[in-house]
């Protein structure tokens, strides 16, 4: 940022404290979004702010070293906001291929499907132990991941292009 | 009998297929593509031709391939091959392969080959698809494909005005043209409904349900509704804007901005008989047993006028090309006249002058482009004498444009005697003011024989000084070489029918081609020969060439009067068509103007104005009845959240800085989200604290760009602020309270909670239920995860839209940048 105002110590010591908590909880919300509240959309916006913190009190160019991005090139896709666009691109890829599988599948358009593991004998035995509870393969967790990535590609995207202004 | 569906859909698909290939074979074989491309459409004329038997058989109740393709809406995918639309499909490939050799020669060294084949083939694949389409809704699709083709062709040469004019023109009349036809479309499926032993169907022939099959019970339904001549102007409508008949006639001369294989192929052979063949298919549905039925005095009208205006209007033509087109645009005329006449001679005049009109007519495109490329000029006034330059040229010349003229015995003379014979029948049948028929077909003959000669000339006479034409190519020289041959050909077989002698084939093919549009089959096979008494149309013939040869010599005097004539803006379509243009345009850039003056207040202000009245109007519309007011239950948290929550709002408008206001705005932000945990919503409260939280992030981060304090407001502007913001809280209340009023009697919620969690009973893979405990995101994730594909979409376009603003922010031109800013 180009501002003349420095951000003060108290504020940068609170956010390199926080922002691993945030991306922490976030990645909670993604996992457990089934059962608990959560889910791949508060997971992602959760994310960004996390990112959004960053880049206020420490400056975009951390958040590119950090990250080992190239220093940003010419055009509005060059540097680190390319690397966003790809990610909401490729999350929306991975949503719909979802849906195109179970079509492959015989099975209409964005059928979801949950593999239950708990009742194999072999994790019947790791699940029985108390606080572990079930366990399950959710097919719509990929689609979740999907939401997840296009939310933060999309929101990163458009922070950082405007920030850049 | 039926035709093999396979071989139908090959042919239908292979033109795609190979316009799919042109970019890879354009790699590989550069200007050799041509010869691909024609030996693509080679390969669709053998596999219609293939079909020859079933076509010729073809019954129009049973002979139809039907593929189910939208069964909710009861659209099948219907092919059907009879005469007529095997004519289509002769004409779309045979004239194809001939137009991609010429291509070969004629478009050596332009620029843009690839676009140019890959569009002349799905151009091709189209037409095939319009010839084999029985169902409405696939014509319709295909008919659509051949002008978006022509559009790209005619705008070849995109760079320059005059290309970029022409393909707008010919797009907005085409395309406007062929949605008076769907509305028609419609008008006659809703008819089939209502109509006796049939129900709904969009299946034009080809099934015992099809319309043409019961074509006196929709007649029926139609007259019995008051929409049957409607349906006939609706329908009539897509062909004559299509086949450029009066006053629609004016897209066709621009056109011919595009190469002139492209005129051949489009705008002579094929596009243009889309509307023919549209008129010729319809005419057993529409032609009913009156005297004078509805459906001739409206199509053969407008055919008999279109064909003598722009035969006239071809007199005035400087331009080679520019008079083929007019004359064009007659013939179609003719062609349209033959169908429209209610008797068997007019329908043979219609399904003959479609094949002669197309060879002799693609000849002489090809003639016009040999002279445009050997001589270099196109003009007029320019050219003569060329006969010694080229000789074979002149030959085929000859041959064609005899035949436009109408001189016995070239090709074009039989069709036109069969027109003369329908009009003179339908006048002494009728008397009175059907003798017009017959007076304005010869009428429009002169002026068609004049221009003939007058192309003919440019062979003969005296060469002006400076013109010198070169030999043309072989690939130039034999397709119109191969078509002129075609029509020696049919000129031939009447000659020998003089003597009863009948070459295979032709007669055969041609009655098939009648019987398709005819009410009930000819009795006796379709022949034609020379004639050898004085019968009335065989004088009317003979008068037309008399009064043609008689006003030759006063070609030049003619042609200045027909050009002083059209340039007087009340009847030429072009000024009305330029003038509803220009002014269409300058209103849309006057509100852009008016609405996008670069200020965010004015965007703001227009948008949610908009929204709001439109929003209002709906409501209005629809007559909504507020819900009964019947008091308030609130717990005390939640009064009190609330409380707060309005408190807030009012201390934003208060607020003194930008800082103050949007924390302030934040109070209100999270006391919703408390009311969401009030309510028991924990993923709402969740995601609106996150949301919330994210604003608060960006408000900080452009702060710092704004100026820190408000200043002074000006009292106008309060007032029509305070005023939009009214208006957005009713219509936002309005909708609240009415959307929550209407709650179903049998809630979907229930099932929800049942199909969510992991069922009791279940086995390894659980399929019908969520298995999740969070119903929230099971229906985000999976009931409804079309819903939430949709709206991670709308977050990738908006993203891609500010990523395009912003890039393309600085690379707006004058104007230009004003309107996609």
């Amino acid at each position: 940022m180009t501002t003349d105002r420095q951000p003060t110590v108290i504020a940068r010591t609170v956010t390199r404290v926080v922002v691993p908590f945030i991306l922490l909880t976030a990645l909670a919300l993604l996992f457990q979004g089934h059962n608990l509240p959560g889910g791949g959309f508060i997971a992602g916006v959760l994310t960004c702010t996390a990112f959004a913190l960053v880049y206020i009190i420490y400056g975009r160019e951390s958040l590119r070293t950090l990250l080992g991005i190239a220093a940003d090139g010419p055009g509005v896709l060059g540097g680190i906001t390319g690397l966003y666009a790809r990610l909401f691109a490729v999350g929306l890829l991975v949503a719909a291929t979802g849906g195109v599988v179970s079509m492959a599948l015989g099975y209409p358009f964005l059928t979801q499907a949950v593999l239950y593991l708990s009742d194999l004998p072999v994790v019947h035995a790791l699940t029985a132990v108390p606080g572990v509870g079930t366990l399950e393969l959710a097919s719509a967790f990929v689609f979740d991941l999907g939401v997840y990535a296009v939310v933060v590609g999309g929101l990163l995207s458009v922070l950082s292009v405007v920030g850049r202004e | 009998m039926q035709p093999e569906s396979a071989l139908l859909l090959a042919a239908l698909t292979l033109p795609f297929l190979g316009a799919a290939l042109v970019p890879v074979v354009y790699r590989l074989l550069g200007e050799r593509t041509a010869y691909y491309a024609a030996a693509v459409a080679g390969a669709t004329l053998l596999l219609l031709a293939g079909e020859y038997g079933a076509a010729v058989a073809a019954e129009p109740a049973t002979s139809g391939v039907t593929y189910q393709w939208i069964p909710a809406l009861d659209i099948s995918f219907t092919l059907y091959l009879d005469g007529l639309s095997l004519l289509l499909g002769f004409l779309a490939s045979g004239v194809g392969v001939l137009v991609f050799v010429y291509s070969g020669g004629y478009m050596h060294g332009e620029s843009g080959q690839a676009k140019y084949y890959a569009t002349m083939l799905a151009f091709m694949g189209s037409m095939v698809g319009v010839a084999l389409a029985a169902d409405l809704v696939a014509l319709f699709v295909f008919w659509e494909l051949t002008s978006v083709t022509s559009f790209v062709l005619i705008g070849h040469y995109q760079r320059t005005d005059a290309g970029r004019y022409a393909a707008r023109k010919s797009m907005l009349i085409t395309v406007s043209g062929g949605l008076f036809m769907l509305v028609g479309f419609l008008v006659l499926a809703a008819a089939s409904g209502q109509a006796d032993g049939l129900s709904r169907t969009l299946t034009l022939v080809g099934t015992p349900n099809s319309l043409v099959a019961n074509a006196e019970a929709v007649r029926a339904a139609l007259k019995s509704s008051g929409l049957f001549v409607p349906a006939i102007v609706l329908v009539a409508l897509g062909a004559v804007t299509k086949s450029a008949q009066v006053p629609f006639h004016i897209w066709l001369p621009n056109a011919m901005e595009a190469p002139t294989p492209v005129s051949a192929f489009l705008h002579s052979a094929t596009m243009v008989k889309a509307g023919v063949y549209l008129v010729g298919r319809m005419r057993p549905l529409f032609l009913s047993e009156t005297a004078v039925p509805a459906w001739m005095l409206v199509v053969a009208t407008i055919g008999l006028v279109s064909m003598a205006i722009t035969a006239i209007l071809a007199i005035g033509a400087t331009d080679i090309k520019e008079l083929l087109a007019y004359s064009t645009a007659s013939h179609l005329g003719l062609i349209i006249a033959g169908y429209g006449l209610a008797n068997e001679y007019g329908v043979e005049t219609g399904a003959f002058h479609v094949l002669n009109h197309a060879v002799f007519k693609a000849a002489l495109f090809m003639v016009a482009g040999i002279i445009a490329h050997e001589a270099g000029t196109r003009y007029i006034p320019d050219l003569g004498g060329l006969r010694r330059d080229l000789p074979i040229t002149a030959g085929i010349t000859a041959v064609a444009a005899l035949g436009m003229a109408g001189v016995p015995p070239f090709n074009g003379f039989y069709s036109k005697e069969l027109l003369f014979e329908a009009t003179y029948y339908v006048a002494s049948h009728e008397g009175g003011l059907f003798w017009l028929y017959p007076a304005i077909a010869v009428f429009g003959s002169v002026f068609t024989f004049l221009y003939s000669i007058k192309f003919l000339s440019l062979f003969f006479g005296s060469k002006p000084d400076g013109l010198d034409a070169h030999r043309p190519p072989l690939a130039m020289l034999l397709p119109p070489l191969t078509l002129a041959g075609i029509a020696s050909v049919i000129g031939l077989n009447g000659v020998l029918g003089t003597f009863d002698v009948q070459l295979p084939v032709i007669g055969e093919f041609l009655t098939a081609v009648i019987d398709a549009s005819a009410t009930e089959p000819l009795e006796h096979g379709f022949e034609y020969h020379v004639p050898t008494t004085l019968s009335p149309y065989f004088l009317m013939s003979l008068l037309t060439i008399a009064l043609g040869v008689v006003s030759y010599p006063f070609y030049d005097r003619l042609h200045h009067t027909v050009r002083r004539l059209r340039a007087l803006p009340p009847v030429s379509p072009n000024w009305y068509y330029d003038t509803a243009v220009s002014g269409v345009n300058g209103l849309s850039r006057s509100v852009a103007r008016t609405v996008h003056d670069r200020r965010f207040r004015r965007y703001a202000f227009t948008v949610v104005t908009a929204v709001c009245l439109l929003t209002l109007g709906g409501y209005a519309a629809a007559g909504v009845t507020l819900p009964t007011f019947d008091g308030v239950a609130v717990t005390i948290p939640v009064a009190l959240v609330l409380v707060t929550a309005v408190l807030g709002a009012i201390a934003v408008t208060r607020a003194p800085s930008h800082i103050a206001g949007v924390l302030t705005l934040s109070i209100l932000g999270f006391m919703v989200a408390i009311f969401f945990v009030l309510s028991d919503a924990p993923d709402l409260a969740l995601t609106q604290l996150v949301i919330e939280t994210l604003l608060l992030v960006i408000f900080l981060l452009v702060l710092d760009k704004l100026p820190t304090w408000y200043g002074e407001v000006r009292r106008s502007r309060l007032v029509t602020d305070t005023l939009l913001s009214g208006v957005v809280g009713v219509t936002v209340f309005l909708t609240v309270l009415l959307t929550t009023a209407a709650s179903p009697s049998e809630s979907i919620a229930g099932r929800f909670v049942e199909l969510a969690p992991v069922p009791a009973d279940h086995g390894l893979w659980i399929l019908e239920h969520g298995g999740g405990n969070n119903i929230v995101n099971v229906i985000l994730v999976d009931f409804r995860a079309f819903d939430t594909l949709g709206e991670i979409s709308v977050i990738a376009m908006a993203a891609l839209s500010v990523l395009t603003l912003i890039g393309m922010r600085g690379h707006g031109r004058g104007d230009e940048g004003g309107e996609s800013a």
